[in-house]
């Protein structure tokens, strides 16, 4: 990832000029929205259609994003991700809130205005199918943004497709095949292409490697750096795989029902998560490495997610919430809207008994680095002598007698 | 003796555009009570081989030119269809990747459970959804009293992944094939199903066959590992032995390009090159050469087969003490395991043999 590692996200301690609760610095944020909500309404009737209910897919959330990082945005399917990624991009009007991109509010902007935004931020989707034109070659899909907002005559354009096919990694001749021609890593490849074409400042990607071949999926995340690296991107990653986003974001939003439960720079979320509910979704991470996984005990959540049309009151989580049951479900998460606080430098989190779980068994179970034992000392790299082979207790996965 | 022997298994389909070749020549066996992980992306045969296995092909595309498949003693692709019926659910029961499109929508769960039961074992209606009431509550589902008269839709995905494990197990079936059983389902609720399906799996003593594209479920799901690829499995070993000494490239760059949540941060991916083969071209050689490091003028040509890693190794094919085999002419020594790429000074990896001829 370019020159953009985690240490510089995370302040050295005593940096001048920063303030803690909005995790932000002093230069100025490429993306800040605050208190953002977007409810979808859910009517009934068919010839006069009722207002009944709204499904509140974001409900109240504030995030920074500075240039050249990536955001990493985490939380199971309907907590609202995508809605906030969809939202940032102005391809919904939200309810409430505001978002202010480059220092301009564009909240409610339209016309013009909106469009003159929209060239510097782009959407890289998840399911490479259905996000291309299969009547359109892939020139004419990376041609399009270009044509949109009138750049270039068409020579130029041509040669920036040209350009564009050759920089993540496509044979520029291809330019004249369709879709369907392509396998689903070119066909992402395409559509990152199509995403650059503007230039843009941020680029918002959705589940961008989640439809892809395993083998293919590593080739994406590294284009996606490379491409950082080169054209000083902004990332919002959105994605469901823990271990993905933590690979690529320099900072990680967790959400749970339309709200974010925790915030902190990737290193800090995975070796100290401070949220009951991040705490058990790492937990719930399996990894390839049955040493690893025979010694981890999970969090197993009980029940489902509930739904976002009716959300519990106060903590989101609280119903599921496995600190609350060792606390005896104390009545202050069903009363008070936990607020999002912060716990340490850049590390913020909405429990009102976060630290409870600092140094909890679990806590300490989630992010188990016996030391000298397990996947992170051996996982190192060539200093280790194998890397699958962590010394530990005998491996199997379980004894079946 | 095994449960389940599969020997030299041959699936085409033939279609308008040509013919699919999407099994290879695939043997594996296993015994009961063993948790058995079918590794490998999508069109790698992974699933292809279950159905073909359960006499569930699509027709009339779906032909197994080739192979045997013995479960307990017969062989099944010899069977006249009724016996197969006979045994699919009752013997072998199947889980699918997406519980809607296998329960029936216009069922109650009941109905759909009662059903099942009744169709294999003589037992009166009641004794039939007094059974469901017990299966429900097994596979956790709360107030499972009120549930009965659900339909599918009516439950969540995780729900409908643990009714679909209820029926599955309904008739205590000696072997249970799970065809990505958790990849629709979020990551906690993943949880639950695979710490259901490992739960009730070793109560009952059924063997399982676990398919998925996920090594870090069957890191922890499984005792053996079949990786395939291309219709070929190009690497067997136990659990253990398949993570800390793969093998097979295709494998070793498989744990390189999947991000670990464990690892360093900062370590980078390193990814496996091109794409998996067109599988309407008839297999030349060994499939993974075009993408292979390690290839040799031989991969071109010919498909090795899956031997023991040390030729000495007496070949065991079933339970802890299974024989780790690879299919590779060329295979990695363990510091390149370690480097993901070859390090012996001046290799180069063999060009296809269009290039040398001319």
């Amino acid at each position: 990832m370019s020159d953009m590692t985690p240490q510089t996200v995370a302040p050295a301690a005593g940096v001048p000029g920063r303030t803690d609760a909005a995790g932000s610095s002093s230069a100025r944020p490429l993306v800040e929205i605050t208190d953002l909500r977007m409810f979808f309404p859910i009517t009934q009737g068919i010839l006069i259609s009722r207002h009944v209910g709204d499904v509140r897919a974001v409900d109240g959330v504030s995030l920074s994003i500075q240039k050249g990082e990536t955001i990493g945005l985490v939380g199971e399917s309907g907590c609202g991700k995508s809605t906030v990624g969809r939202t940032i991009l102005r391809l919904y009007r939200p309810t409430g809130g505001r978002i202010v991109f480059d220092g301009q509010d564009i909240t409610t902007a339209g016309g013009a205005s909106l469009r003159s935004v929209r060239r510097r931020m782009q959407m890289i989707f998840q399911d490479p199918y259905a996000s291309l034109n299969p009547r359109m070659t892939a020139a004419g899909i990376v041609s399009e943004p270009l044509e949109i907002h009138g750049v270039g005559v068409k020579s130029e354009r041509q040669q920036r497709v040209r350009d564009l096919l050759a920089t993540v990694g496509l044979d520029p001749s291809y330019g004249d095949r369709f879709p369907h021609e392509f396998s689903g890593g070119q066909r992402q490849r395409i559509g990152v292409a199509r995403a650059l074409a503007l230039h843009p400042d941020l680029i918002v990607a959705d589940e961008p490697i989640s439809a892809l071949d395993v083998s293919i999926q590593a080739q994406i995340i590294n284009l996606l750096e490379r491409l950082q690296g080169e054209f000083g991107l902004t990332y919002l990653f959105i994605a469901h795989d823990l271990s993905v986003v933590r690979h690529i974001s320099d900072r990680i939003a967790v959400m749970y029902l339309g709200r974010i439960v925790e915030t902190a720079n990737s290193r800090a979320l995975y070796e100290r998560p401070l949220h009951p509910y991040a705490v058990a979704l790492l937990s719930a991470v399996p990894i390839p490495d049955p040493a690893v996984e025979g010694r981890r005990r999970r969090i197993i959540l009980t029940g489902d997610v509930p739904s976002p049309s009716d959300p519990p009151p106060g903590c989101h989580f609280h119903t599921r919430c496995w600190l609350r049951e060792r606390l005896g479900n104390p009545d202050r998460c069903v009363a008070e809207d936990p607020a999002l606080r912060p716990l340490s430098s850049g590390h913020q989190v909405a429990c009102h008994f976060a630290e409870e779980v600092d140094g909890s068994a679990e806590q300490v179970q989630v992010t188990g680095r016996s030391p000298g034992a397990g996947g992170v000392a051996a996982a190192a790299g060539p200093a280790a002598t194998a890397p699958y082979a962590p010394a530990g207790p005998p491996p199997r996965p379980r004894d079946r007698g | 003796m095994s449960l389940l022997s599969i020997r030299d298994l041959v699936v085409r389909f033939r279609t308008h555009d040509g013919t699919v070749f999407a099994v290879n020549g695939v043997s594996f066996d296993l015994d009961e009570g063993e948790t058995l992980g079918l590794v490998g992306e999508s069109g790698c045969g992974k699933s292809v081989t279950n159905l073909a296995l359960m006499r569930l092909l699509p027709l009339p595309a779906g032909h197994i030119d080739g192979g045997k498949v013995i479960f307990n003693g017969e062989d099944l692709l010899t069977l006249d269809e009724s016996d197969m019926r006979d045994l699919r659910g009752k013997e072998i029961a199947m889980i699918f990747q997406d519980p809607m499109t296998s329960l029936n929508p216009v069922l109650t769960v009941q109905e759909q459970m009662v059903e099942t039961i009744q169709a294999h074992r003589r037992v009166s209606k009641s004794e039939a959804r007094a059974r469901t009431l017990e299966l429900l509550g097994m596979v956790g589902i709360p107030q499972p009293e009120a549930r009965l008269k659900n339909f599918p839709h009516q439950f969540s995905g995780g729900m409908r992944q643990r009714v679909m494990i209820a029926m599955a197990l309904a008739l205590e079936p000696k072997l249970l094939i799970a065809d990505e059983p958790t990849t629709a389902l979020d990551v906690t609720i993943q949880a639950q199903v695979l710490e259901l399906l490992s739960r009730l799996a070793a109560e009952h003593g059924t063997a399982v066959i676990l398919i998925t594209h996920d090594l870090g479920v069957v890191a922890g799901m499984t005792q053996r590992i079949n990786v395939m690829y291309a219709g070929y499995v190009v690497e067997a070993a136990t659990t253990k032995d398949l993570f800390a000494r793969p093998r097979h490239p295709y494998t070793v760059g498989l744990l390189h390009s999947i991000p670990r949540l464990d690892a360093q941060p900062g370590e980078p991916l390193i990814p496996i090159e091109g794409a998996p083969p067109d599988l309407r071209f008839a297999p030349l050689g060994c499939p993974f050469a075009p993408r292979c490091a390690w290839r040799v003028d031989r991969c071109w040509k010919e498909m090795p087969s899956l031997e023991p890693i040390d030729p000495s190794y007496e070949v065991v094919t079933t339970g802890p003490q299974a024989t780790h085999r690879a299919a590779c002419w060329n295979p990695p020594t363990s510091g390149e395991v370690v480097a993901a790429r070859p390090l012996r000074p001046g290799f180069e990896p063999a060009a296809p043999p269009a290039q040398v001829g001319s």
